[in-house]
């Protein structure tokens, strides 16, 4: 099937006027499938770090939400060990309306603003909820670590 | 090379023209000015370097006795402005006043020594000779009333060895001194007629641009009349033009990264990639009609004569903070850093520049409507046929129909359950009118397109939406 008008749109906005501190790159064999980056934001313990991730979008996109993935290894309580991302708009709260660059966007939000109470990872949601301070620092070795 | 030179070449240069060029910051003139004044200020013994010691001496004190109320014991003044309680900032706004700098310092009543000096011998018999000789025949002793407090403390605050409004303040046992001298009144007087000269030449283009602009408008709202048959295809060549101007960014970024005023160099620069794209595109070429390359010309001349004002604002700007270092270099007066804040700064032709653009937006631009204004949030492609939800959001068709069909209830946009009763009574006919008439070719398109996506859901992938015999 050719890619819907839509996806090129899209494609071409976040080429031409890329949102400051995200990437999205799409592959030349699968333009459905984007090699993304993620800025971590300043004042938060990812501050400094840059997180890949992988993007893709289902058949049915927009109808669907795309499927999105964190690869770089991170220490947070609403992303688990295989990088899965709880995060309301991409599940429940998707609307065919939001986009790419918006969903990535919240996703960088989410990194400044982790959310324990609603936890996927529960061994990091209860570390954060014990012992925000040693959480954060933890995050923020990590991010050292693991998000260059 | 020298500013001077530069200045005077560029204005020749630049094709300004000649009423603009008169309004100019006359550099020479007030270049000759300061040398005068670096001669009246020599003739009382007061060269840069004693000046410079002097007021650095000064701001020294200040920053070592931080007693607000102190007065400095040497000072220059700009313009002595009454008016207790009021700041530097409501000063600036009162307009233009002509100018009274003066340079005053206190001096001690009994021996005439100038006041917690720790001057070299030298500088300070040169003090108090000019306190003996003022005191005899151009005596001025002042009595003041209160300063107010908040000039001084701003002004304490930013260590500038110059209290601009604020009287200077008697205390006892000091006497204040006026060193006498014309040729930074006349730099000053000048200087500020020479703005206000600028500040008129700007309104002035600004009512002309507005009378070019208005009419241009009406003639693109001619050419591009959708009622007229004959204008159709023209609609299409004018509506890429002005896409590509608005992407083009030429004054202003319209980018998340690039989102400021562009300088005279850049918005030149985008100018020329504009103009290059218009032309090798073909879509100069397009226009054919007489009337049609006229209008494009004086649009690209509109175009030209606020980047030429934008130039002629950068240079004027740049030639008043040159001469201003001059005369800071010359006299040690230290003037640069508070001038700009004593009068009504003039933004010169950036403000000009941001209200035509504005003009040309609302009055040219508008006049052909861009197709992204009119896309469906979901496709992305236009909205037609357009279907307006009960909560005011409006989508093509087509989309609302695969919502339906996968049992998605709520508004895109605003979650509302609205999807869900759409039916023919939500078609937007109005809307769908305007479309046919501005959109033709588009509308053409995602009509087609509509036709084959309902086969395929009925058919199919294999429907391409040709009659077809198995």
């Amino acid at each position: 099937m050719s890619l819907p008008k839509r996806i090129i749109k899209e494609t071409e906005r976040l080429m031409a006027d890329p949102v400051p501190g995200i990437s999205a790159v799409p592959h030349e064999d699968n333009l459905r499938y984007f090699d993304v980056t993620i800025e971590g934001p300043s004042q938060s313990p990812y501050e400094k770090g840059i997180f890949q991730l992988e993007l893709f979008l289902p058949d049915d996109y927009p109808m669907t939400p795309p499927k999105i993935r964190f690869l770089t290894k991170i220490y947070h309580p609403n992303i688990d060990r295989l990088g899965r991302i709880c995060l309301d708009v991409l599940k429940s709260n998707w609307s065919p309306a939001l986009q790419i660059r918006t969903i990535l966007l919240s996703i960088q939000a989410l990194l400044g603003a982790p959310n324990p109470d609603d936890p996927l990872a529960n061994d990091v949601a209860q570390d954060w909820k014990k012992d925000e301070k040693g959480a954060i620092e933890t995050a923020r070795q990590w991010t050292q670590q693991y998000a260059k | 090379m020298k500013f001077g030179h530069v200045f005077k070449e560029t204005l020749k240069n630049e094709g300004f023209p000649p009423a603009w060029v008169e309004s100019a910051i006359s550099y020479s003139q007030l270049k000759k000015c300061i040398n005068r004044l670096t001669t009246e200020l020599a003739a009382v013994g007061l060269t840069p370097t004693t000046l410079g010691a002097l007021l650095k001496h000064v701001e020294d004190y200040n920053a070592a006795t931080a007693v607000e109320d102190e007065p400095r014991p040497f000072e220059y003044i700009l313009s002595e402005q009454p008016g207790p309680g009021s700041d530097a900032l409501a000063h600036g706004r009162a307009a233009r006043k002509p100018f009274h700098p003066k340079l005053l310092f206190h001096v001690s009543e009994a021996t005439g020594e100038l006041l917690s000096a720790t001057l070299d011998e030298d500088t300070r018999k040169k003090l108090q000779m000019l306190a003996v000789e003022s005191g005899i025949s151009d005596r001025r002793v002042f009595e003041e009333p209160d300063a107010d407090r908040k000039s001084l403390a701003c002004h304490e605050t930013t260590h500038v060895p110059r209290p601009g409004n604020g009287a200077p303040r008697q205390r006892p046992g000091c006497r204040t001194v006026e060193i006498p001298l014309t040729s930074d009144s006349e730099f000053f007087a000048k200087l500020a007629a020479e703005l206000s000269g600028l500040e008129a030449l700007q309104a002035r283009e600004r009512r002309d641009m507005h009378t070019q602009i208005e009419a241009l408008g009406k003639q693109v709202a001619k050419l591009t009349d959708p009622d007229h048959r004959s204008n159709r295809k023209i609609l299409a060549v004018w509506r890429q033009i002005f896409q590509a101007y608005v992407e083009s960014g030429i004054f202003f970024g319209t980018t998340e990264q690039d989102h400021t005023a562009h300088d005279a160099d850049k918005a030149t620069v985008r100018f020329h990639e504009f103009a290059n794209k218009i032309a090798s595109t073909g879509l100069v070429d397009k226009l054919k009609k007489p009337e049609n390359v006229r209008a494009l010309n004086t649009f690209m001349n509109i175009n030209r004569e606020i980047l030429q004002g934008l130039r002629f604002g950068e240079i004027n700007r740049m030639a008043m903070m040159k001469i201003l270092k001059k005369f800071d270099k010359q006299t040690a007066l230290g003037v640069k850093a508070s001038f700009p804040a004593k009068i009504e700064y003039p933004e010169f032709s950036e403000h000009l520049a941001k209200a035509v653009c504005a003009e040309v937006n609302t009055q040219i631009l508008a006049h052909v409507p861009q197709i992204d204004d009119y896309s469906c949030p979901m496709c992305m492609d236009l909205k037609w046929r357009p279907v307006k939800l009960r909560c005011g959001h409006t989508f093509c068709i087509r989309c609302l129909i695969v919502m339906q069909n996968e049992k998605q209830h709520k508004c895109p946009l605003c979650r509302e359950p609205t999807v869900v009763d759409a039916n023919s009574d939500n078609l937007d006919l109005a809307l769908a009118e305007f479309l046919k008439k501005w959109f033709p070719d588009e509308v053409k398109a995602k009509q087609k397109y509509n036709e084959r996506m309902a086969g395929i859901d009925e058919y199919g992938e294999v429907y391409d939406g040709k009659c077809m015999v198995m």
